[in-house]
């Protein structure tokens, strides 16, 4: 009778614990990683407040901008040393070294494959943890595979629906909180297990350009700069906490997606065997446009960030 | 009168030599009053592949929605854009669907499939497909139109010939009807190129 709160899904422990929801989260955090990195670019307004919507009754909106303008605020703080400066300024250089030309916004994700074999064949499809939800939305994946088809086929679906209704996009927290509200379900009503899967949900609407989300088996969701779901997530998150700059761009976003994977995975090697990577940007008209990286690509890239390993003719 | 004729508006596709065309009118009606005279029917469902849906202008509109649905569906779960052929058939399932509450529509499609051979069909407004190797008329003015292509479509025309051809035929045959014309489109569809084009027409 020890086990009495474990079998119920809905029914809480006396410590007021769901014990099936946090069995669900233990088990997610074995499954590969996944990363996600949103890269504002340089012109880092996302996070300041949604973009003015267009309003053909709003009086004289560009007046009132321009009469509104606020001082501008550069002055650095005079407790900053000089070194300190300096150090920043080098640093500032290697990157524009490293990643020249203007930098790009969009959302990067980064994902682990974990099962791989010699005799397993490889995938049909372009990926088996990153999936394209929506012209607008990408997904990452980490937990039970068969469950996340599923709900990634119902998120589809639901986008899909509102697309057919209202003839526009779905806002992307809408669809985040709609499968979260699935989710959310199955820790309530009885009978079932909840879903083993933790979702990143990548992506682009009119109202708050781009945005990540992270949604776990409980249906509870966040929105996030940077962040990171599955096995060793703690390590990777730290990672990005030192390394994500609010005005990082898309190029070197990709790089440190790569870089804190090769340090939280096991394997001591890095390819497209064992990674999986997709972009979601927007092209000149304002579009969003979801990119999941040929192998090919991921090789090629790897190679430039300088994270591929030669294969070792020793290594056993 | 039939609630098909309502709206009114007619649509053409043809077969040319490695490239398909397919036209519409632009009028929409009320029985004999004309309402607008920018009611495009054809809409693309691939980069290669376009539908035309003459009949009731609302359901023109249910239809298009409903099939952009699938179309996206079957891209992002299959990964790979929808073949003209199995786009044909999809548009037939999603008619008998609604058997015996059907969508007032008679669909033409037109596309190039991923061997680069043209494709046309069409279909009544349960689904019934109806695969040709010339040319599919639909619409308020199809008799019309089964005359104009069957005296001026030949074998094997080139695009440009071909655009002459369907632009011919749609022109004349909806100027023989009272509910549809009021200008035109007309689509080539070529392996890597695609051109839309308005055709003036007789604006009474």
């Amino acid at each position: 009778m020890s086990r009495r709160y474990d079998s119920r899904t809905t029914i809480f422990s006396p410590e007021g614990r769901l014990y099936q929801v946090e069995y669900a989260l233990e088990s997610i955090s074995h499954a590969g990683t996944v990363v996600g990195i949103l890269a504002p670019g340089p012109s880092a307004t996302p996070f300041v407040s949604a973009p003015e919507v267009s309003d053909a009754m709003a009086v004289d909106s560009e007046g009132a901008a321009a009469s509104s303008s606020t001082p501008a605020a550069g002055s650095s703080t005079p407790a900053q040393s000089a070194a300190a400066k300096k150090k920043e300024e080098e640093a500032k250089a290697e990157r524009e070294k490293k990643y020249p030309g203007p930098q790009r916004a969009g959302i990067v994700l980064a994902a682990e494959k974990k099962v791989t074999s010699k005799l397993l064949e490889k995938e049909k499809g372009s990926s088996e943890k990153l999936f394209l939800v929506n012209g607008n939305v990408i997904s990452g994946v980490a937990g039970y595979n068969a469950d996340a088809n599923s709900l990634v086929s119902y998120a589809r679906n639901a986008a899909q629906s509102h697309l057919s209704t209202y003839n526009e996009d779905m806002p992307v927290e809408q669809l985040v909180q709609k499968v979260c509200d699935l989710k959310q379900g199955y820790t309530q009503f009885g009978g079932l297990r909840p879903f083993g899967v933790s979702f990143l949900f990548a992506g682009h609407d009119p109202h708050h350009a781009f945005q990540l989300y992270a949604s776990d088996p409980s249906g509870n969701y966040s929105g996030w700069k940077a962040t990171c779901i599955g096995a060793n997530n703690s390590t990777a998150q730290s990672l990005l906490r030192q390394d994500y700059r609010d005005d990082i761009g898309l190029d070197e976003s990709l790089g440190l997606a790569l870089k804190v994977l090769s340090k939280t995975m096991d394997s001591t090697t890095l390819d497209s065997e064992k990674l999986e990577l997709s972009t979601l940007t927007i092209d000149e008209a304002g579009r969003p446009v979801a990119h999941i990286f040929k192998p090919a690509e991921i090789d090629a890239l790897l190679e430039k960030e300088g994270l591929k390993k030669a294969p070792e003719e020793t290594s056993a | 009168m039939s609630i098909m004729e309502l709206n009114g508006g007619s649509c053409v596709a043809m077969v040319g030599k490695g490239c398909v065309a397919i036209a519409c009118d632009l009028r929409l009606g009320n029985q004999a009053l004309t309402i607008a005279c920018n009611h495009e029917k054809v809409f693309a469902a691939t980069e290669r592949t376009y539908y035309g849906l003459p009949g009731l202008a609302s359901d023109t509109i249910t239809v298009r929605d409903k099939l952009r649905q699938r179309v996206n569906l079957y891209a992002m779960k299959e990964e790979r854009t929808i073949e003209p052929e199995t786009f044909a058939h999809l548009v037939s399932s999603t008619l008998y669907e609604r058997r015996f509450g059907p969508y007032f529509i008679e669909p033409v499609i037109a596309g190039i499939n991923v061997k680069d051979e043209p494709f046309i069909a069409a279909m009544d407004l349960i689904g019934c497909l109806n695969f040709a190797k010339d040319f599919v008329v639909s619409g308020t003015a199809s008799e019309k139109l089964f005359g104009m292509a069957e005296s001026l479509w030949e074998p094997d025309l080139e695009a440009e010939d071909l655009f002459e051809t369907i632009s011919q035929t749609l022109l004349n045959a909806v100027d023989r009807d009272a509910y549809s014309g009021w200008g035109a489109v007309v689509w080539v569809i070529e392996k890597d190129k695609v051109t839309k084009r308005w055709l003036k027409a007789r604006m009474d």
